[in-house]
């Protein structure tokens, strides 16, 4: 992806509206699962399309790092909706969201062993067989480690995605969230990643519950996550970045401050 | 030593089922992470069940996460109506959150174990003292509870 976007924002149904007026948007991101791969789009995706506002699917069920092999019939779906949407790329999560046959309903971390490396580049590769776009891997915020991580974070994103040839979709509130509760450093964390291969970046709220901290979706963009999306611009500044908000929508002016400030934390134009 | 699919079931298992956390881990974060699967799985179904989330009010979070705590998600339709179909068997159903049951199951066939599917004959439900009818995919409430 070498076109560069600038600011752009997760649609979501509920604030489609808004999203609709928002004048300067050229980037905009939707869950591929809640698009149906032949028959209607949902109403004010095609609007936006038609715009030329370029929608990547971002995939949260193919489990790409459960050891079981990826579900065929949902790499055929994420490959239909990027055909669909004409999007430039896909996206999804190195976890896994289920395993034995249950749902877990959330993305959960995988060991950074080589074991899940080999399990992840396994299922990548078997989804990029199919795909007619690239994929960009988007690393999680987990709330718990494995007990027998043999990786730091930086090798294990890194050995994923040379395995892979995958571009990166950097989450910089997970990056935030991580660091944060594990008492590690963001930064050092920026620095060993190859930002050069940053697709686009993830930016959210979250809030903190008994001393943890939770990456909701669902609360404002804390002032440290725009500070670290400041120290990324400086090193190396992605194509896109986008405001993802999941539910307890705010008002329009809310979420307009907060796209203007990933905005001037970025140094892209504001598309409000 | 244990599979890594075995080891990622028996996580999804302590998360969604209420197994034992698998050693080595921190009990602690894990149960954090538990917590916070609940509550968003809380919200997905109050989405897609507003009247029961509604009804049952301040009640609701501790009812969904009592019967939630033990039962992995089959996606929050079905969650929510094996919760409303639980409660509406015990008598617990807020009579506010009737029609929307009722709604459901005149519309749609769903026998507790396969998802959901459309019906394609008309028919009456009631649940909680409220009663729907069901005609050519159409839903009227014939009375509220």
């Amino acid at each position: 992806m070498t076109t560069a976007y600038g600011v752009g924002i997760g649609w979501r149904p509920e604030i489609g509206g808004f999203v609709a007026q928002l004048p300067g948007l050229r980037f905009a991101e939707v869950v591929a699962e809640s698009v149906h791969a032949h028959g209607d789009l949902p109403v004010g995706l095609a609007e936006l399309r038609d715009r030329g506002v370029a929608v990547v699917p971002h995939g949260v069920k193919l489990s790409l790092g459960g050891a079981e092999p990826v579900e065929p019939a949902r790499v055929t779906h994420l490959a239909a909706v990027a055909e669909r949407l004409g999007a430039p790329l896909v996206s999804e999560h190195i976890a896994f969201v289920r395993a034995g046959g249950v749902e877990a309903g959330h993305l959960l971390p995988i060991p950074r062993s080589r074991e899940a490396v080999d399990a992840v580049v396994a299922n990548v590769k078997r989804t990029q067989a199919e795909l007619p776009v690239p994929i960009a891997l988007e690393p999680i915020a987990a709330l718990f480690d494995w007990p027998d991580d043999e990786l730091d974070e930086g090798a294990f994103l890194t050995e994923i995605l040379e395995r892979t040839d995958a571009l990166l979709l950097l989450d910089v509130a997970n990056v935030y969230a991580n660091a944060r509760n594990r008492g590690t450093d963001p930064l050092a964390l920026l620095d060993r990643l190859p930002l050069d291969r940053i697709a686009y970046i993830h930016v959210a709220g979250g809030a903190e519950h008994d001393g943890i901290y939770h990456d909701t979706h669902t609360d404002a963009v804390p002032q440290p996550v725009l500070d670290l999306i400041t120290e990324l611009c400086a090193r190396h500044r992605p194509p896109a970045l986008m405001l993802e908000r999941d539910g307890d929508y705010p008002s329009a002016a809310e979420l307009t401050g907060e796209l203007d400030a990933i905005a001037a934390a970025s140094g892209y134009p504001r598309v409000t | 030593m244990t599979s890594l699919a075995q080891r990622q079931a028996d996580l999804v298992a302590a998360l969604t089922g209420g197994a034992a956390v698998p050693l080595g881990f921190d009990a602690r974060l894990v149960e954090a992470a538990r917590v916070a699967l609940l509550r968003k799985r809380a919200g997905e179904v109050a989405r897609q069940w507003p009247d029961l989330a509604h009804a049952l009010g301040s009640g609701w979070y501790r009812q969904w996460s009592a019967w939630a705590a033990t039962r992995p998600t089959r996606g929050s339709l079905r969650d929510g109506w094996d919760l409303a179909r639980e409660l509406a068997s015990r008598g617990e159903l807020p009579a506010a959150a009737g029609a929307e049951l009722a709604a459901r199951e005149a519309s749609l066939v769903y026998d507790g174990e396969n998802p959901p599917r459309a019906r394609r004959l008309p028919a009456m439900r009631g649940a909680a003292g409220s009663v729907v009818v069901q005609f050519a995919g159409r839903v009227r409430v014939l009375r509220r509870g």
